[in-house]
C-alpha cells in the first residue's frame, strides 16, 4: 500500500516536472535580461524585469490581436450560451433522443481535426456567405464548435442537477412565457454552469491557433507565433500571462463546477 | 364569470397506452374534487391536460365556461401546486410569491401588499426573506400554494402536493390546503393516490382506473356505496370472499359449509350455481370469542392469526377454520382483547356487503 502510494506520487512528480521545468525556463527567458546561453542556477535571482511584457503591450499588432481575441472570446461565449442553453433545456424537457444526439454531436469536435473543419467551412461559405470568410467574426461559429465538448458538458451538468420540468411548469402556470422562463427561471438556476461554460469558451478562444491561422486572422495566438521572430522575450512574456489567465479561468471553472454538483 | 372547470370527453394516449379515455368531469366554484386512483390511472394526465402541459388527442377543457384547450399553459389562468418542490431556488420566499404578479405587471405596492396577505394566509409571514432551501418541505408546499393563489387563478390544480411530506406534516398541510381552499372559494382539482387523503379533503371523489372514471361521488357515497368492485377494493380496506350463489338469499362460502343469509334481491346475487365475490368492509364484520363449535346463522368459526394495533383502531385477521379464507375485522371500541391463536366467531353485516 505504501509502495503503491509512493509510485503514485512519483508519477505525479515526474509529470509535474514535465510541465514545470519548461515553464520555469520560459519564465526566466521572458523576464530575465540575461542572454539565454548565460542562464544558470547561479543567476536565478538576477536582472528580473517586466519590460519585455510592456514592450509587447506597446506594439500595435499586439493591441489589435488581443482586442480581436477578446471580442471573439466574448462573442463565442455569448453565441454558445444563446444556442446551447435553450436547445439543451428543450431537449431535457421534450426529447431524451434529442439529448443523446446533442451529446454525440458535442463530442465530434474531439475527433474532427481543425483543418477538416476549416476546409469544410470555407468550402461551404466561400460562395454562399463570403462575409463569414472575410470577417474575423466568421471565426466565432468555428470556435463555438471547437469549444462544444467542454461547454456542452458543463451546461448538461447544470440542467441535470435541476428538476427542470417542475420549474418550467411552475413558471408557465404562473403566466410566464417561454422566453421569460428561460431568462428568469432556468438561466439563474444554472448560473454557475453558464459562468463555467463562458470561462471555458474564453480559454479555448485565447489558445486556438490552427483555425485562425488557416483563415488568416490575426488573433492573439498568431501574434505570439509571429512576434517570436522579432521580439522573442516579449512574445514569451505575453504567452506566460496568457497561460496564467487561462489557468485562472480553468480553476474558476472547476470551482464553479463543484458548486453546480453541490 | 363563474370559476369552474369542465373536462369534456378528453382522450389522450401515449403510443399504444390510453392514458385518458373519454374523461368527463365538472368541478364547480368552491368545490374540491379529488382524482383518486393507482399509479398510471390517468389522474395526473388529466391535470396536465387541464394545465396545458399535455395536449389532449380529443375533447375540450372549459374554464369559466370558455374553452382553453387551444390556449398555452401561461394563458389558462390556472394556479398549480406540484408534487415535487417547485419553488424557484434562486428567489426568496417573497419573490417566489411575487413571481406571477410580476409577470402580470402589477405595481410594486400591490405586489408587496398581496405577498403579505398570502404569507399571512398560509401562516408563513416570518419566512418572507428566506430562500426555499432554508424552510421545511411542508412550508415549501404552503408557499407554493400561496404563490399559486397570488395570480388569482380561476382554477386551482394540486398534483399530489403532499406526497413528498412525512406523515405528520402531511396531515397539517392537508388541513391547511382545505382551509385555504374553502376561504378562497376556488374550484380545485386535487390529485392523489392516497385514499385516506382523498376521503379527508374532498367534496367529491372521482375514482379512476386505466384512464376511465369508475365512480364520482361524495367520500361517504364512494366508501359506503362503491359502484364497482374496483372502487370497493381501492377505497378503504375490504374483505374479498369467494362465494357460490345457492339462491337469491343464500350464498355459500366457497369450500365451506357456511352460508350467508342475504336480503331478498341482494344486489348482484344472480342465478343459483354461479360463482361470485362478496366484498365487505372490516368494520362491517364483528368478532366475538367462540362459545360453541357450531357456526351460527350469520357467524363462522375462525382463529385469530394477526393483530394489527393501529392506535385509534385495531384490526385482526381471522382465518376461517378449515379454509384459506382470511377475514379482516376492524374495531375501535377497545373491546377486542384477543390473542393470536384465539378461537373466535365472526359475524357479517351482509346488508352492507357488495356482490359481484
Amino acid at each position: 500500500m505504501r509502495l503503491g502510494r509512493f509510485i503514485a506520487w512519483l508519477v505525479v512528480g515526474v509529470v509535474a516536472l514535465f510541465y514545470v521545468v519548461p515553464m520555469i525556463a520560459m519564465t526566466r527567458f521572458a523576464f530575465q535580461r540575461i542572454p539565454v546561453i548565460k542562464l544558470s542556477l547561479g543567476n536565478v535571482f538576477d536582472k528580473w524585469t517586466v519590460a519585455p511584457l510592456f514592450e509587447s503591450f506597446t506594439e500595435s499588432e499586439f493591441r489589435s490581436s488581443a482586442t480581436l481575441s477578446l471580442m471573439l472570446a466574448v462573442a463565442t461565449a455569448l453565441l454558445t450560451l444563446v444556442l446551447l442553453v435553450p436547445t439543451m433545456a428543450i431537449a431535457h424537457l421534450r426529447s431524451p433522443r434529442m439529448r443523446r444526439l446533442i451529446e454525440l454531436s458535442a463530442t465530434l469536435p474531439f475527433v474532427v481535426p481543425a483543418i477538416a473543419l476549416v476546409v469544410g467551412f470555407a468550402g461551404t461559405f466561400r460562395e454562399t456567405l463570403p462575409i463569414l470568410i472575410r470577417s474575423s467574426f466568421g471565426l466565432v461559429p468555428l470556435y463555438v464548435v471547437t469549444a462544444l465538448p467542454f461547454t456542452h458538458r458543463t451546461i448538461e451538468n447544470g440542467l441535470a442537477a435541476l428538476d427542470l420540468r417542475t420549474l418550467v411548469n411552475a413558471s408557465r402556470s404562473l403566466g410566464a412565457s417561454w422566453t421569460r422562463t428561460m431568462i428568469f427561471v432556468i438561466a439563474p438556476n444554472i448560473r454557475a454552469s453558464i459562468a463555467t461554460a463562458s470561462f471555458l469558451a474564453f480559454t479555448v478562444v485565447l489558445g486556438e491557433f490552427t483555425i485562425a491561422s488557416l483563415l488568416l486572422k490575426n488573433t492573439l495566438p498568431l501574434y505570439l507565433a509571429y512576434a517570436q521572430g522579432r521580439n522573442p522575450q516579449g512574445a514569451f512574456a505575453v504567452g506566460i500571462v496568457l497561460i496564467i489567465v487561462s489557468t485562472i479561468f480553468v480553476a474558476l471553472s472547476n470551482r464553479l463546477g463543484k458548486v453546480v454538483r453541490a | 364569470m363563474t370559476r369552474n372547470i369542465v373536462f369534456s370527453d378528453i382522450s389522450k394516449s401515449f403510443g399504444s397506452v390510453n392514458a385518458l379515455s373519454h374523461f368527463s368531469l365538472s368541478v364547480d366554484e368552491g368545490e374540491l374534487v379529488t382524482l383518486l386512483g393507482p399509479s398510471g390511472c390517468g389522474k395526473s394526465t388529466a391535470l396536465r391536460v387541464a394545465a396545458g402541459f399535455e395536449a389532449a388527442d380529443s375533447g375540450d377543457v372549459l374554464i369559466g365556461g370558455v374553452s382553453v384547450i387551444a390556449s398555452p399553459a401561461n394563458k389558462r389562468g390556472i394556479g398549480m401546486v406540484f408534487q415535487n418542490y417547485s419553488l424557484f431556488p434562486h428567489l426568496k420566499i417573497s419573490e417566489n410569491v411575487e413571481f406571477g404578479m410580476r409577470v402580470r405587471k402589477m405595481s410594486r405596492t400591490s405586489r408587496t401588499a398581496r405577498v403579505g396577505e398570502l404569507l399571512d394566509l398560509v401562516r408563513l409571514a416570518g419566512v418572507a426573506d428566506r430562500y426555499p432551501h432554508q424552510i421545511s418541505g411542508g412550508q415549501q408546499q404552503r408557499v407554493a400554494l400561496a404563490r399559486a393563489l397570488a395570480v388569482e387563478p380561476r382554477v386551482l390544480l394540486l398534483d399530489e402536493p403532499l406526497s413528498a411530506l412525512d406523515a405528520t406534516v402531511r396531515v397539517e398541510v392537508r388541513d391547511e390546503i382545505r382551509r385555504i381552499q374553502r376561504a378562497s372559494g376556488i374550484a380545485t382539482v386535487f390529485v392523489t393516490h392516497d385514499q385516506d387523503e382523498a376521503l379527508a379533503i374532498s367534496d367529491r371523489i372521482c375514482v379512476m382506473t386505466e384512464g376511465r372514471i369508475e365512480q364520482v361521488g361524495t367520500p361517504v357515497v364512494v366508501y359506503r356505496a362503491p359502484a364497482t368492485a374496483f372502487v370497493a377494493r381501492f377505497v378503504g380496506k375490504v374483505n374479498d370472499l369467494g362465494v357460490d350463489v345457492v339462491s337469491s338469499t343464500k350464498l355459500r362460502l366457497r369450500g365451506h359449509r357456511f352460508a350467508f343469509e342475504m336480503k331478498p334481491g341482494a344486489a348482484g346475487a344472480g342465478a343459483a350455481g354461479r360463482e361470485a365475490q362478496m366484498l365487505i368492509r372490516p368494520e362491517d364484520v364483528r368478532v366475538a370469542a367462540a362459545i360453541s363449535t357450531e357456526d351460527s346463522e350469520n357467524g363462522i368459526h375462525g382463529v385469530v392469526r394477526t393483530i394489527n394495533f393501529g392506535g385509534a383502531t385495531t384490526s385482526i385477521d381471522v382465518q376461517v377454520v378449515g379454509t384459506d379464507h382470511f377475514v379482516r375485522v376492524a374495531d375501535n371500541t377497545r373491546t377486542m382483547n384477543f390473542q393470536i391463536g384465539d378461537a373466535v366467531i365472526v359475524e357479517f353485516d351482509t346488508e352492507r356487503a357488495l356482490l359481484i
